[in-house]
């Protein structure tokens, strides 16, 4: 267990290319929800740093008029193609990787629909079964990102959305 | 692609190595977002143009209810409140079977008319890892009319096969920049039964249509159908050519589409052959299409 723990700090990247990112909005009408399983994100274990990237393109969707509004009417995807998050955790120390599941924040910027925010987040991350996990559940609030939802349609999309991430991390290059 | 790939990390590995801290992870990430294939979505708002079908498809497991009028014309005056006193309805369902494949069937009032149509998708516009430039879908349908047949002469007598008309046409679609998309629609109608002898029972045309988006919600279109052999002139009423024009407004999960046009009828086998409006004597149509999207998804 120890030398499996050393042998995962002494890789300085860990990285995922099929993270999960969900973005949720209830309301009286119906429920959205846009999927991903296509986000990718690199952690690097000596500075703390965390980047994510999705292709807009690669969120789905229940009904396809959804996705296709998502895309065209909203997000914009053929303009801003992705959505990137480039972070720091807060006061990291390396041995949280090697560590359970614990509480983090990450503070950091978040661009989207070509607007850049500063947010910081709250995380999880750690070990589940041996494996690297990064999770988090954070709520944006669209118009903050110039995404503009007419008042015709205001009732049926949230004014925020909730954010889900999910992260298996692995060891990145080699 | 594999090999690429190993490239990409190599030559940043080899620009980091030794310099750990001013890695630049968004660098890396794009190296690690593998290339896609772009395919260009919504070259037009909604499955029709105006009269005629566009590049678009339902969804698998879309079920899309559409009901379309048209009015009188616009040339009754105000006696008619300028058509609106008389309608011609058309509805049907239309559902995706596959992403690339959709099938529909309906009812106009106009002669009483049933049909069924299928729509399948053979080519996507595409960008990034492939290049394609345009969408091209096949369409045909059959249309029945069932208004009884006018008296005849004894001894001679109606066929079944005398009511019906089929439809086929290539779809052929680009979408040129966000706002604008132009479709060309070459198409073949064959119907059973004509009018008279100066009639053609086979109608080459070629449809042109265009969208261009003012708005995220809002677009204009165009619509026009040349008929190459066209009935005969001296035909009473005389045939024309379909010019619509309209106006497309999202809401939603609907699609409302308004327009001009001298067409009445609302299906390929009545608007190309059989429009007998002419533009420039006021024989306009007013009329809409409106939508409803269900979603059939198991999820």
């Amino acid at each position: 267990m120890l030398v499996a723990s050393l042998g995962a700090i002494s890789q300085s990247k860990f990285i995922s290319k099929n993270a999960y990112i969900s973005f949720y909005s209830s309301t009286p009408l119906e429920d959205i929800l846009g999927e991903s399983n296509e986000a990718v994100t690199i952690l690097n274990a000596e500075t703390g740093e965390i980047a994510f990237q999705a292709l807009m393109t690669t969120f789905h969707f229940k009904r396809a008029l959804m996705e296709e509004h998502f895309n065209e009417n909203y997000m914009e995807s053929t303009k801003f193609p992705k959505a990137k998050f480039n972070g720091k955790i807060d006061g990291y120390n390396s041995s949280i990787l090697s560590g359970p599941v614990n509480d983090i924040k990450v503070t950091g910027i978040l661009s989207v629909h070509g607007v850049d925010k500063t947010i910081t987040i709250s995380a999880k991350l750690g070990l589940e079964d041996g494996k690297l996990v990064g999770l988090s559940n954070f709520k944006v609030i669209p118009e903050n990102y110039g995404i503009k939802i007419p008042s015709l349609v205001r009732d049926k999309i949230g004014k925020e959305m909730e954010i889900t991430v999910k992260a298996n991390y692995l060891p990145f290059g080699n | 692609m594999k090999n690429l790939q190993l490239l990409f990390i190599g030559i940043f590995l080899l620009l980091f190595a030794g310099n750990t801290f001013s890695q630049d992870l968004d660098a890396l990430l794009d190296a690690e977002t593998k290339p896609t294939i772009d395919f260009t979505t919504a070259t037009f708002k909604s499955t029709r143009i105006i009269n005629g079908h566009s590049v678009e498809q339902m969804k698998k497991n879309q079920l899309e209810f559409r009901i379309s009028h048209r009015f009188g014309t616009l040339n009754n005056g105000p006696y008619g409140l300028f058509g609106l006193d008389q309608s011609v309805i058309h509805f049907s369902l239309e559902y995706g079977l596959k992403d690339w494949l959709m099938v529909g069937a309906g009812r106009g009032s106009l002669n009483k008319t049933y049909d069924a149509f299928a729509k399948v998708r053979l080519l996507r516009q595409s960008s990034g890892m492939k290049f394609m430039p345009v969408s091209l879908s096949y369409f045909t349908s059959i249309e029945l009319k069932s208004i009884k047949f006018p008296d005849r002469p004894a001894g001679t007598s109606n066929y079944f096969s005398s009511r019906l008309a089929y439809v086929s046409q290539l779809l052929i679609a680009r979408k040129f920049t966000q706002n604008l998309s132009i479709q060309l629609t070459p198409t073949y109608i064959h119907r059973n039964l004509v009018k008279t002898e100066l009639d053609q029972n086979g109608i080459f045309a070629l449809g042109t249509g265009a969208r261009y988006k003012l708005s995220k919600r809002l677009s204009i279109n165009a619509e026009y159908f040349y008929t190459y052999n066209p009935n005969s002139k001296s035909l009473e009423p005389r045939p024309y050519n379909a010019l619509s024009l309209g106006v497309d407004i999202e809401t939603g999960g609907h699609v409302f589409q308004i327009m001009l046009t001298n067409s009445q009828g609302m299906r390929e086998g009545s608007f190309i052959p059989q429009t007998t409006g002419s533009w420039l004597d006021g024989d306009i149509h007013l009329g809409f299409n409106i939508s409803r999207v269900f979603a059939f998804n198991k999820k």
